[in-house]
């Protein structure tokens, strides 16, 4: 080799980075050349040092974590500070983005207006909306309070939520208004005879 | 779990009816459990002969028991006469809501044979109203028994004489319309008599809710006219009438009768159908209406109760029309007059409607057997009851 090795070679070299070869070539070469030794000699003296400090800072850093209290109160500290950021940023965030969502939301409601009223009888919005009312209002002073008396469809049942009189009947039969108030069912049961059952209220 | 809540059931129930209730099986009726008490009176002319109470059980449900009651009785008409009806009252004495019947049209029970009854029914009450002094659960008593010259017995509490003789002269009716068929052969007009309807796999039911009372004012409804059907031979004819109607609710509709005859009347029970918004008729109900003894020409009647329609799956049925027809009419002396099959073919041409017009319990028996056992079938079940 004639020419100088280039500095970062001679880096290369010292940090043992470079392959068999060209080690062997630099090696040749710094054996006969003062000038390259020297500059090789700071490389060597700079490795060194740098592999001390990487040492001891990195004992620093361990016995800093063995500090769990620290630690802990460390940690808490960037909760909080991120939490307050956050709230920082929802403070400032624009008033374009709100609007866009006010305008989502705006969009989707009428879709849901405009398909209720055009796929919904007014007749079933109407008790709804009264039911909504009853619900939510209270009973007013001349609702019907009474039992109840209506049919299902295995039976016609009479009284109120938590105590009933239900007489059963099959899927089949024919339920009609009986007088004033009452309910019947009749079918033909399976003996071939016809039975009417009925349900009053008081 | 499961286990845990059948043996609940049972220690509520045995503290509800006594430690001295018997088990639910097949028994005599002197020894009838406490579920479920019969009284007949001594003079009676139909007595219990047995009964046995299948698969009743006793569940609970939340802070409620329910009692699920499957009882089939066996009863003797130990009369002199032939039974051809029977109303039996059906109470549950701790329920001060309601109460029901059971009735049997269409009978032909000779003096000393037996038919049998059947009462499906669930209680439901709450488990801490514990026992209040109530012999028993259900109470089953006889209100009407019909014999085959009209006469009947029983103290008809629920009315069950009127209605029982209106079933019977229907019966005769239709008995006798459907041998005159027979008779003459008229195979394609008897096929559509009582196979109307076959091709219908599944038959329209109908859901009703009764609310009688004062009814919430925040909804206001449609005013709709009631058409009257007229039947020339009627005593009573209805000539118009309205109701108003909100979505599948019908409310206090009203119908103007005018007197046809002079005979004295005692009671006209009116006749309700409803079409849908389907086109689909079915037969609202009827009403009764006592009439005062004095000889007006016209009258208006009225109701204030409210009936909401559904159809078989609770979806409620819009209303279409309204219509109103006299069903039958009870004269001072106690007679009743039905319409005849003549009235029913000329009323309508419509054979939906007059369908629905002919529609009695024994058409619905006859109709069954006819589908079951065929001409033969019939003609022997009419030689049988005519």
């Amino acid at each position: 080799m004639t020419a100088h090795p280039s500095s970062e070679l001679l880096a290369l070299y010292g940090s043992a980075d470079l392959p068999l070869l060209e080690r062997w070539k630099i090696r040749r070469h710094l054996s006969h050349c003062e000038h390259c030794e020297r500059h090789f000699s700071v490389f060597r003296a700079s490795t060194v040092e740098l592999k001390r400090l990487g040492a001891t800072e990195t004992l620093t850093s361990f016995e800093a974590i063995a500090d769990w209290s620290r630690l802990e109160r460390e940690m808490e500290g960037n909760i909080v500070v991120g939490l307050d950021a956050a709230r920082c940023i929802d403070k400032k965030r624009s008033p374009r983005g709100l609007l866009l969502k006010f305008a989502a939301a705006a969009g989707m409601a009428s879709l849901f207006v405009l398909g209720w009223a055009t796929h919904v009888p007014a007749e079933q919005s109407t008790r709804m909306f009264a039911a909504f009312r009853s619900a939510f209002g209270g009973r007013r002073a001349n609702e019907y309070r009474g039992p109840i008396l209506r049919s299902v469809p295995d039976g016609i049942v009479v009284g109120s939520p938590d105590s009933s009189m239900t007489i059963l009947h099959p899927p089949t039969a024919v339920v009609s208004a009986s007088g004033a108030a009452g309910v019947e069912a009749r079918y033909v049961d399976d003996t071939g005879q016809v039975t009417i059952t009925d349900v009053y209220g008081q | 779990m499961f286990m845990g809540s059948k043996f609940l059931a049972g220690v509520v129930l045995a503290l509800t009816l006594g430690a001295n209730s018997p088990a639910m099986t097949d028994t005599d009726p002197n020894s009838v459990p406490r579920w479920l008490n019969f009284d007949f009176p001594r003079d009676s002319p139909v007595l219990l002969v047995s009964f046995a109470m299948g698969s009743s059980t006793a569940k609970i449900r939340g802070t409620s028991m329910l009692l699920d009651l499957h009882a089939s009785f066996v009863l003797r008409n130990v009369g002199g006469k032939s039974l051809s009806g029977l109303t039996m009252r059906v109470e549950a004495p701790d329920l001060q809501s309601g109460k029901g019947s059971v009735t049997i049209p269409s009978l032909t029970v000779q003096p000393g044979d037996t038919f049998p009854v059947r009462l499906d029914m669930e209680i439901l009450r709450p488990i801490s109203a514990g026992r209040t002094g109530t012999p028993s659960l259900v109470e089953v008593g006889l209100d009407c028994a019909l014999f085959s010259d009209l006469t009947a017995y029983g103290p008809d509490q629920l009315h069950s004489r009127h209605t029982l003789v209106v079933y019977q002269l229907e019966a005769r009716r239709e008995r006798e319309y459907l041998a005159q068929l027979l008779h003459n052969q008229e195979w394609a007009k008897l096929r559509d008599e009582l196979n109307f309807g076959l091709p219908d796999a599944s038959p329209r039911s109908l859901g009703l809710e009764f609310i009688h009372g004062p009814l919430s004012s925040m909804l206001s409804g449609k005013s709709f006219s009631v058409s009257p059907v007229v039947f020339s031979g009627a005593p009573v004819q209805p000539i118009g009438g309205g109701a108003e109607v909100v979505g599948n609710e019908v409310r206090g509709p009203f119908v103007e009768l005018r007197r046809m005859s002079n005979r004295g009347l005692r009671s006209v029970e009116l006749g309700w159908i409803v079409r849908d918004d389907h086109d689909r008729e079915f037969v609202g109900g009827s009403v009764p209406v006592t009439l005062s003894a004095e000889a007006v020409q016209s009258v208006r009647i009225t109701d204030s109760a409210a009936l909401r329609f559904s159809n078989g799956t609770g979806q409620p049925m819009m209303i279409g029309t309204l219509r109103a027809f006299v069903n039958d009419v009870e004269f001072s002396d106690g007679k009743v007059w039905i319409p005849s099959r003549a009235d029913i073919d000329e009323a309508t041409s419509d054979p939906v409607l007059r369908h629905e017009l002919a529609n009695s319990p024994e058409q619905q028996r006859l109709a069954k057997i006819y589908r079951l056992k065929g001409t033969t079938g019939l003609a022997e079940e009419l030689k049988r009851t005519n």
